[in-house]
């Protein structure tokens, strides 16, 4: 199910948060009701770890990361590093990297199996990312835009891009992903998909400005209504860890 | 101004209707094409056209940024408070810039707005996100909306301090009371220039004066009758003792200081320390939350004396 919150005033959701099949990274600082709508949802089941990266509190935009791994940017601090290490499951590979594009949530893309990967990184993040994320990586753009991180977001299930991506596109994208993909928009008609929104196999957060009907685009496009969180844990359980402190 | 030329403010709209591209119809609501001068750091000077425009709902992003902190880190229903100002269109208006640049532009965008049926209005100011909005809400005929509820106690809760202008303002908050009094919001992007300022002040009173004869029913027309207006803003102030006794005040807006003079009840609040946001050349001064409320029969010496307060360069 989706669940429309809001990080202090700001309906950005997909900023202040990483949500993936294993775990959840949340921004410190916002309101206890931010983190708190993310705990009731996902507590039992996956650890919600609150982090800055760099000091700052736009980790959604600065990290990318699936059920395999999470990477980091080069402005990540040790202590950061070694906190996230400490807090997430010991199957997920925590790597910091030393990209120029250092917000790699607005230059990646990924899911469980597959990445979409900004046009200029270098040769080594590629790999980095194939390695750490267990995914096979795509470079390519949304719409004509480079950012394909924070104009489309995708899980296992669906995937949802930026509005003005042509048909043409959604089919290469769909048939390169392997995921149902769907134009729309989050956030009372905001194009930029990943800032108004974070999802996983389950379920979803958006921003509260999200319309009835753009809640109904995701649940639909990302099969929430039918997924049961206790399904696809039972999958996961022998790299999920038993109890978090 | 270094190398720039004085241009008249131009004139009345319906000459200016055929240029603009508007339909010809008989209300007096418009769109000002007001061209400032902003002088950038360096000597060189850009000429940059800002144009006034009736609030619609595709601004709704821009108008709910620049009101993202106006009851600071308050959770509380902004979007539902950019809708009502959004929602009423003669009254209010918000700043969006027309890039030099559009000069070009315009014709070919032109052609495509013609071709696709639309005006010229959503072809040129589109893509610029507004840089300032002013309005005044009426706190009875919006009372009943959540933002509005809110709003009311934020300000009732601030005002813990003094029992005397609690309780005047629970009088111009609550019940009938409320309906004479206008909220009046203008945020604007803190390097938004100056001489605009007078202009968009002076628009907000004539179209509220103008509302109170033109809109259609008589209810309407009375809601626009304001006795006071109800301001929120922040200003600056240091505790350092100077030579006068009086503590020495920064205004973000310079409006506010005219305000200040005027208004018949004032009251600061410190903000709490997550909220201050200090820029290092006002070291030593604190941010605080202002409120005033101006009786709107000193509106035309606030008219006159903002256009000569702003005109001092």
């Amino acid at each position: 199910m989706a669940a429309r919150i809001q990080f202090e005033n700001s309906c950005e959701v997909g900023v202040f948060s990483k949500l993936t099949n294993a775990y959840c990274l949340v921004a410190i600082g916002g309101s206890e009701n931010f983190y708190s709508a993310f705990e009731s949802e996902l507590a039992d089941v996956i650890p919600v770890v609150k982090t800055s990266i760099g000091g700052t509190r736009i980790i959604g935009r600065l990290c990318a990361g699936n059920k395999n791994g999470l990477l980091l940017p080069h402005t990540t601090t040790d202590q950061e590093l070694q906190h996230l290490r400490n807090s997430l499951p010991d199957q997920v590979v925590v790597q910091r990297i030393d990209e120029r594009l250092s917000a790699l949530g607005n230059c990646i893309a990924c899911n469980d199996h597959v990445a979409l990967a900004h046009t200029d990184l270098d040769r080594e993040t590629e790999e980095l990312i194939a390695d750490v994320l267990g995914v096979e990586v795509f470079r390519q753009t949304i719409a004509g835009n480079i950012l394909v991180g924070s104009y489309c977001v995708i899980s296992n299930r669906g995937g949802l891009v930026h509005p003005h991506t042509s048909i043409e596109d959604l089919d290469e994208l769909s048939t390169l992903l392997q995921v149902p993909l769907v134009a729309g928009t989050v956030n009372r008609g905001s194009e930029v998909i990943a800032a108004g929104l974070t999802v996983n196999d389950w379920t979803a957060f958006c921003g509260s400005d999200t319309t009835a009907t753009e809640l109904s685009v995701i649940e639909s496009v990302f099969k929430l209504r039918e997924a049961q969180p206790s399904a696809i844990v039972d999958e996961m359980r022998k790299s999920l860890i038993d109890t978090y402190v | 101004m270094v190398g720039s030329r004085q241009r008249p403010e131009t004139a009345t709209v319906a000459e200016l209707r055929p240029q603009l591209g508007l339909p010809a119809n008989g209300r007096r609501r418009r769109r000002r094409r007001l061209p400032f001068t902003r002088r950038p750091v360096a000597e060189a000077t850009v000429q940059v056209d800002f144009g006034f425009f009736d609030p619609k709902p595709g601004d709704f992003h821009g108008v709910k940024l620049l009101l993202r902190s106006y009851l600071g880190d308050r959770e509380w229903d902004v979007s539902g408070f950019v809708d009502l100002i959004l929602g009423q269109t003669t009254v209010g208006t918000v700043v969006k810039s027309e890039s030099p640049e559009g000069e070009e532009q315009e014709e070919g965008e032109e052609e495509e707005a013609a071709a696709s049926g639309e005006g010229g209005e959503s072809g040129e100011a589109e893509d610029v996100g507004p840089y300032a909005v002013i309005t005044a809400l009426n706190l009875g005929r919006y009372g009943t909306h959540q933002c509005i509820k809110e709003l009311k106690n934020y300000i009732l809760e601030a005002c813990c301090e003094d029992l005397m202008k609690k309780k005047k303002l629970q009088l111009m908050l609550s019940g009938e009371g409320a309906h004479d009094v206008g909220l009046l919001v203008c945020e604007r992007f803190v390097n938004f220039p100056h001489q605009p300022v007078s202009p968009l002040y002076e628009g907000l009173f004539d179209e509220v004066s103008w509302a109170t004869e033109d809109e259609p029913t008589q209810e309407l027309r009375d809601s626009f009758r304001f006795k006071s207006y109800l301001i929120l803003t922040r200003i600056f102030m240091t505790k350092r003792r100077v030579s006068e006794d009086d503590e020495s005040i920064v205004y973000v807006k310079a409006e506010d200081e005219i305000f200040l003079k005027l208004c018949s009840l004032s009251f600061t609040v410190d903000l709490p320390r997550k909220e201050q946001v200090v820029p290092p050349e006002l070291k030593g001064y604190k941010e605080m939350a202002l409120f005033m409320v101006v009786e709107s029969c000193k509106v035309p010496a606030f008219r006159e004396e903002l256009k000569s307060f702003l005109l001092e360069d």
